[in-house]
């Protein structure tokens, strides 16, 4: 009765990390249980039919979760929470996704009372064809993704073992000259290939392209990549020639310029989501190679269209990457039905221990608008107001003294209001990147501040995703899309690659006092410092009489 | 005490000739006989015959003392021990009815609804009547009226048939008759023979009928072989179209059996799962700590002014759906948790004018004890309340909706049926939780249920889920405290149970051994023993011993020791167990904290209960998130600010939780005091009703140091304002007092000019004319009215024809008899004449009426009117006479 877990009537579970057993029992509930929170002392982990659901396809029976919650609890287990637990895990498997020899794709139960409940749904009947036999109905095989999707819904998931076609075959082999895949992503790709399809959640900066090109190696087939944007691309496209045996002629990339169709094709979001004349011109993408493999990179991003294409690509393996499963949307579900349940994750402050990321200090610094510009903030109209505050010229001092002070390191200056972000580039002597500056141009840029030519970066929202800049340790953000988690996760991530003299990386937001600013970033934060990035904060008037 | 050789001839001398302790084992079983405490023996016995007090004692037996009672009910009167034997083992014999039936004989005896020696039990004569088949009350035994009783109505002749029909020789009386047929139907072998002749639906016929009920309709010319089992007397017809069969008859195909089913031992309770005794401990324990904090949440929820009392009392249903939220409760949970407080006299409505409930000062002293004192008292006032929470919702015999708190959720039988179930819980091995049928089975069987719906099955159900809530059980299975709040330590309760569920098996299979027993138990086990001597088969004859006391006759009273069914304990008694209860919860319960560990996200967790007052100097401080085992605490500006309001300054508040932090305290966290507090107070609102405005401060100056301005209660609020607690019109009335010339001012800044205003009411609209006569009639008034006057007319100047009678002045009304008006109104009826009638109507006014009648019946004539010129319907009594209307 004295163990490190505390499990609370929310069904959420409090581990105490320092307590001697708080490994072992990390070990036992990570299955099941979703990590919520990770600061200092105590993770508070939540349980959720998903997490059950993810804990059953991942081969864990309700008798392991209740014995793990039973034997790390501090105190008794409501009898009501475990046998609530046994019976959330107890839908999962009723019904199953098969092939069946004659009739295609079937679905089967072991319970026909739950059969006869889901086939009486509205939402299901359009899906299915005839009953084959009390237990087993036929699905049409275009809806093996919409009868998962909506048998979630009902509460009744189905597992899929109607197993994956393995596409044309292609030889990919991982170039492990003078590197290695790290045992955490050698895991990650185990547990994936193992699953057959699912996400895999790394901190950025963790190597998720490599778990990727892992997953690759493990297929050997011809693989279609999803990426958020072109830059994104290219950088899978360097990094894959880089780390696999794959050559440049091997690798297309299908973006807005190009529309390549190779073994490996790196494709954006973008592309596929254009519309023209309401239909969707680049889905025969989808069909045009016989693909064994589709990667989904940032799955957090992806957008609502693409889950209607994947609906239909239930037969390939899939394999989503992310920093995390939290959607401002809240689509985790479609995730789960769709690409598949959590294959993989592991704490940011458990990758940084191990030292492959770097360990950043967060300072928010708080300035002070002048007396005028309170009035005209108090005065300003209510869509204008975060524009306003975010834009004050006080922030402007701080962002130079903050450049002035690491002088000399790689420094990002990251911004949402381009003629902020112009002034600030003006200011500091610093190029600026945004969403006018092609792409051709971007490249040089990031290239001469890889190489050190540059020393300061001023970036837009278009740097928030995959750019890599692995020599950055300080990142200074002025001005956020509003409350969005993710962006600030990514752009933490921006800093968090292992610098190659263990430099500490620091992350500074500079945020003004008594407006929607700070509110806003109150909110964006809370995501980090639950991850254990716990923010200091100073005052703007401490930092500039320092330097 | 009186010789036990002689018989006694009535209850009263039975009872006198019992001893003290089995006298008071009597009253012990049936407390109604001593309010009011009788007078002398003979007064008792009355008493105990009478119909309330037989049926209340009737309620109360277990089913087999009932199917005992229902058994000698339809024996002879009196009956030997071998017959009521009979009765209950059927010919075939049941070892375990013979050996049972001591046992529940000895409690009939006991509580005086059997009484004379083992050759002649004799029931109370309101048992037997209570009991006993008739038509009207249908015996639970399905048997029908002797075929004396049956016969009692027949004539001689017939029964003389019958005797012939069945073969005997006919005799001279239908006494004997009727005997010598009785002889036949109970002679087993001679009965069958009979039987075996009948054609094969005859003996349909019957069997459907054997195991009741025993009446069957037939119709006046009945078949064949309905007619065949009517001449034997059979079947016996008890009234037209109907026949029943008598009770012998019934018997013989029951094979003498009186019930179908006589379960004689109790159903044994059932282990569904077992669990480790420790892990039911420490399940009952985390929920008794639950049960704890949702009461204190509860009543923190209602501690500035709980919900409104309803008109009709209790809690409305929003209320209670409200704190079922507040509570993340289902509502019956809340409602139990409510009632739970409420019948541990900690909230209670406040008696005001506007009615809400609140909690009492009982709470406060309440909140002071030890967490596992604190359950105690909420056990104890569970254990032993009345009210049943489970009720609300549902409605009572008027309909009406059962609130929460309301009234009408008082059950008597509450208290018995939770001690009862627990005590069935106590019987089984520790960790063993029972499986609700087999405890419902159980309690069915010690008191079957005959007129209720089942009450005491639904609070059964109830206990079980209740006592799991409260943390009596756990997962199910009787915890060591909740054993400790029945009255007695784990092993003594179960010996006493073991006794309870099957004392009977004592007898049968220990009679005399030494077997762990209490010394009650022993001499009881004696007399069991005594039974199994003296009765070692049914048919065999008695021992010489038991001829004259039969195994019954030795009341076994004083040797009922612990009533078989445990009673709950008395206040003091109890109060002892839930003082013990709550010494085993203590070291179960988790020991209160006195620290916290803050984190860098603002949130504080307790890893624990906390200490009170630290607990509730951060339930202003933070926000609490997430409850259980462990509480999660938020820190917002919204709370800090909270606290600030509260009178903490921010370095009371760093100070807090440096003392209680188990960690250093979190630069984020102390930047978020410091930042509320910079803020906290910044702009001050307060309350004036006037105020003085003036761009000169020296004039202000002087106001302020006038002593006449004392009265107006003048504060300066910035150089050139000074607000003022009097109205504006006394302040405008002070100043010029003291001789100032003030100016009132409107709430845009203006000057306001005063001058006397006109007065006006509320709209009001014009009053409506008031005319002296009535309104001149329309033209349809008058046609009617001169209609109506026409017939009077008529009615009263038509001559009319002259009878026998001298002529009738005019104005004067016709007088006939009630006989001659009847029939000059049927008359009328079939001639569609016209008749003159007297009428005088409700009010007592005379009046002559024309009128057609068209139907008389049931009192009342039905006629067309036609002074009225309508159909209407006058009563005859009304009518004071009639008379023709003389020819055309």
């Amino acid at each position: 009765m004295n163990g490190p877990l505390i499990v609370q009537s929310d069904k959420t579970l409090l581990l105490e990390v320092d307590h001697e057993q708080a490994d072992a029992c990390r070990r036992a509930i990570a299955p099941f249980a979703e990590l919520e929170r990770a600061p200092e002392h105590i993770h508070t982990y939540r349980v959720t039919p998903l997490g059950l659901w993810n804990a059953r396809a991942a081969g864990h029976d309700a008798e392991q979760v209740v014995d793990a919650l039973v034997q790390y609890s501090r105190y008794p287990v409501p009898h009501a929470l475990l046998v609530d637990v046994a019976e959330t895990m107890d839908r999962y498997g009723r019904l199953t996704l098969s092939k069946h020899p004659a009739h295609g794709l079937v679905l089967t139960t072991t319970d026909r009372p739950v059969l006869e409940e889901i086939l009486r749904s509205k939402r299901i009947t359009p899906l299915v064809g005839a009953r084959l036999d009390p237990d087993t109905v036929v699905v049409h095989p275009s809806e093996r993704g919409q009868i998962k999707q909506t048998l979630l819904k009902l509460g009744w998931p189905a597992e899929d073992l109607a197993g994956y076609v393995d596409g044309e075959a292609h030889p990919i082999e991982l170039a492990e000259d003078g590197w290695a895949l790290r045992p955490y992503q050698k895991q990650a790709v185990e547990n994936f290939w193992h699953g057959g399809s699912g996400v895999v959640v790394l901190p950025c900066g963790a190597g998720k392209t490599l778990v990727g090109a892992g997953s690759m190696a493990q297929a050997k087939s011809t693989t279609l990549i999803l990426v958020t944007n072109t830059v994104s691309a290219r950088q899978w496209k360097h990094e894959l020639v880089k780390r696999t045996s794959l050559t440049e002629e091997e690798i297309g990339e299908y973006s807005g310029t190009k529309k390549e169709i190779r073994p490996v094709t790196i494709a954006t979001y973008q592309v596929l989501t254009t519309r023209r004349k309401g239909v969707y011109p680049h889905l025969e993408l989808f069909d045009s190679r016989d693909w064994g493999l589709i990667v989904y990179d940032e799955v957090h991003l992806l957008p609502a269209p693409v889950f209607k294409f994947t609906a239909d690509l239930q037969a390939r393996r899939r394999l989503g990457l992310t920093a995390t499963l939290v959607r401002e949307d809240g689509r985790e579900s479609d995730v789960f039905s769709l690409i598949g349940p959590k294959r993989f994750d592991a704490p940011w402050k458990e990758i940084e221990a191990q030292g492959y990321i770097a360990p950043a200090d967060c300072v928010e610094v708080r300035v002070n608008l002048t007396d005028s510009e309170r009035l005209a903030y108090a005065t300003a109209e209510q869509e204008e107001k975060y524009r306003f505050c975010a834009t004050t010229a006080t922030k402007r001092k701080v962002t130079e003294a903050l450049v002035k002070r690491f002088a000399g390191q790689q420094i990002l200056v990251i911004g949402q209001y381009i003629d902020q972000l112009d002034e600030l580039g003006e200011h500091l002597g610093a190029p600026v990147i945004k969403g006018e500056t092609s792409n051709a141009q971007r490249e040089k840029l990031f290239d001469a501040f890889r190489e050190g030519e540059i020393s300061v970066l001023v970036v837009s929202k278009v740097a928030n995703f995959s750019i890599d800049l692995p020599e950055a340790t300080v990142a200074i953000q002025v001005s956020g899309t509003f409350g969005s988690r993710q962006e600030e996760a990514q752009r933490l991530g921006r800093v968090l690659r292992p610098k190659a003299d263990g430099h500490q990386a620091h992350f500074y937001s500079v945020v003004a006092r008594d407006t929607i600013d700070q509110d806003f970033a109150a909110h964006r934060q809370r995501f980090l410092a639950e991850q254990g990035y716990a923010y200091r904060i100073v005052d703007a008037d401490e930092l500039l009489a320092e330097s | 005490m009186s010789n036990p050789a002689v018989p006694p001839r009535s209850l009263a001398e039975a009872l006198r000739a019992r001893d003290d302790d089995s006298l008071a084992a009597l009253l012990r079983a049936r407390p109604d006989l001593i309010t009011p405490v009788p007078t002398d023996l003979t007064q008792l016995a009355t008493r105990a015959g009478t119909r309330a007090s037989v049926v209340r004692a009737l309620e109360r037996l277990d089913l087999f003392a009932l199917r005992t009672a229902e058994a000698l009910a339809v024996a002879a009167d009196p009956a030997p021990y071998a017959e009521l034997e009979q009765l209950l083992t059927g010919d075939a014999g049941d070892p375990a009815v013979s050996a049972a039936l001591p046992r529940s004989l000895g409690t009939l005896r006991e509580q005086a609804l059997v009484w004379g020696d083992d050759d002649r039990l004799r029931l109370v004569r309101t048992a037997r009547e209570l009991l006993a088949p008739s038509p009207q009350h249908p015996s639970p035994t399905g048997l029908g009226p002797t075929v004396q009783e049956a016969t009692a109505g027949m004539s001689p002749g017939r029964v003389q048939e019958i005797v012939t029909a069945a073969g005997l020789g006919s005799t001279h009386d239908a006494v004997s008759a009727v005997a010598s047929l009785t002889a036949l139907f109970t002679d087993r072998k001679r009965m069958s023979a009979l039987l075996a002749d009948l054609p094969e639906e005859s003996r349909a016929v019957l069997s459907r009928l054997v195991w009741g009920p025993p009446y069957g309709q037939v119709t006046s010319e009945p078949a064949a072989h309905l007619r065949r089992l009517l001449d034997l007397g059979l079947l016996v017809p008890t009234a037209p179209g109907t026949v029943v069969l008598p009770r012998e008859v019934a018997l013989h195909l029951r094979g003498g059996r009186a019930h179908r089913e006589v379960e004689p031992l109790p159903p044994a309770v059932e282990a569904a799962a077992t669990h480790r005794p420790q892990v039911v401990d420490a399940t009952a324990a985390g929920q008794a700590y639950t049960a704890l904090a949702t009461v204190e949440e509860l009543l923190k929820d209602w501690d500035e002014g709980g919900p409104a009392v309803l008109r009709a009392g209790g809690l409305s249903v929003r209320d209670l759906k409200r704190t079922a939220v507040a509570l993340d409760v289902s509502e019956p949970v809340a409602a139990f948790w409510v009632e739970l407080a409420y019948a541990a006299g900690l909230l209670a409505s406040d008696g005001e004018a506007d009615e809400r409930y609140a909690a009492t000062p009982a709470h406060d002293e309440w909140l002071e004890q030890p967490p596992a004192r604190r359950w105690a008292r909420l056990a104890e006032a569970w254990l032993t309340a009345t009210r049943t929470s489970g009720l609300v919702g549902g409605r009572d015999a008027k309909d009406r909706t059962l609130s929460a708190l309301g009234p009408g959720l008082d059950r008597g039988a509450a208290p018995e049926v939770r001690h009862r179930v627990l005590t069935l819980l106590a019987g089984l091995p520790e960790g063993a939780s029972p499986s609700a049928e087999s405890v419902l089975a159980r309690l069915r069987w010690e008191r079957p249920q005959r007129r209720e719906e089942d009450l005491r099955s639904r609070l059964a159900e109830w206990t079980l889920k209740e006592a799991e809530l409260l943390g009596v059980t756990g997962r199910g299975a009787l915890s060591g405290h909740g054993r400790a709040l029945l009255g007695a330590t784990a092993p003594k309760t179960r010996d006493a149970v073991s006794r309870g569920a099957g004392d009977e098996r004592h007898g049968q299979t220990l009679p005399g051994t030494t077997a762990p027993k209490t010394p009650d138990a022993v001499s009881r086990g004696t007399g069991d023993e005594r039974h199994g001597q003296a009765l070692p088969g049914t048919t065999a004859p008695k021992t010489p011993d038991a001829v004259s006391q039969g195994p019954g006759d030795k009341l076994p009273v004083h040797h009922r020791p612990a009533p078989a069914v445990a009673e709950p304990l008395s206040p003091a008694e109890q109060a002892t167990a839930s003082a013990a209860a709550a010494r085993l919860l203590a070291p179960l319960l988790p020991e209160p904290l006195d620290h916290v560990l803050l984190q860098a996200d603002l949130t504080a967790v307790a890893p624990g209960p906390l200490r009170r007052p630290l607990a509730e100097v951060l339930d202003v401080l933070a926000d609490v998130e997430s409850k259980g085992g462990a509480t999660v605490y938020r820190f917002t500006p919204g709370s800090v600010r909270r606290a600030l309001d509260a009178g903490q300054s921010a370095s009371d508040l760093h100070a807090f939780l440096a003392a209680h932090s188990r960690t250093p305290v979190p630069q984020p966290l102390t930047y978020l005091i410091d930042d509320v507090a910079r803020r906290h107070g910044h702009l001050r609102v307060g309350a004036a009703s006037s105020y003085v405005r003036c761009d000169d401060d020296a004039l202000l100056n002087e106001i302020l140091a006038d002593k006449r301005a004392a009265g107006l209660r003048l504060r300066r609020l910035a150089p050139t304002v000074l607000a003022a607690q009097a109205d504006p019109a006394s302040l405008l009335e002070g100043l010029r007092a003291m001789g100032f010339a003030p100016a009132a001012e409107s709430a845009e800044g203006d000057v306001l000019i005063t001058r006397a205003h006109a007065h006006r009411t509320p709209p009001r609209s014009a009053p409506e004319p008031v005319p002296d006569g009535p309104p001149v009639p329309d033209a349809t008034l008058l046609a009617a009215a001169i209609r109506a006057v026409r017939a009077g007319d008529l009615a009263s100047t038509t001559p009319r024809k002259q009878g026998d009678r001298p002529p009738l002045s005019t104005g004067e009304l016709p007088r006939t008899g009630a006989a001659e008006t009847l029939a000059t109104m049927q008359a009328a009826v079939l001639t569609g004449e016209a008749l003159w009638i007297g009428y005088v109507n409700a009010e007592g006014a005379a009046s002559q009426r024309v009128i057609a009648p068209v139907r008389v019946e049931g009192g009342f004539v039905t006629a067309y009117d036609h002074t009225a010129d309508e159909v209407r319907t006058y009563p005859l009594h009304r009518i004071t006479g009639v008379a023709e209307l003389a020819g055309d």
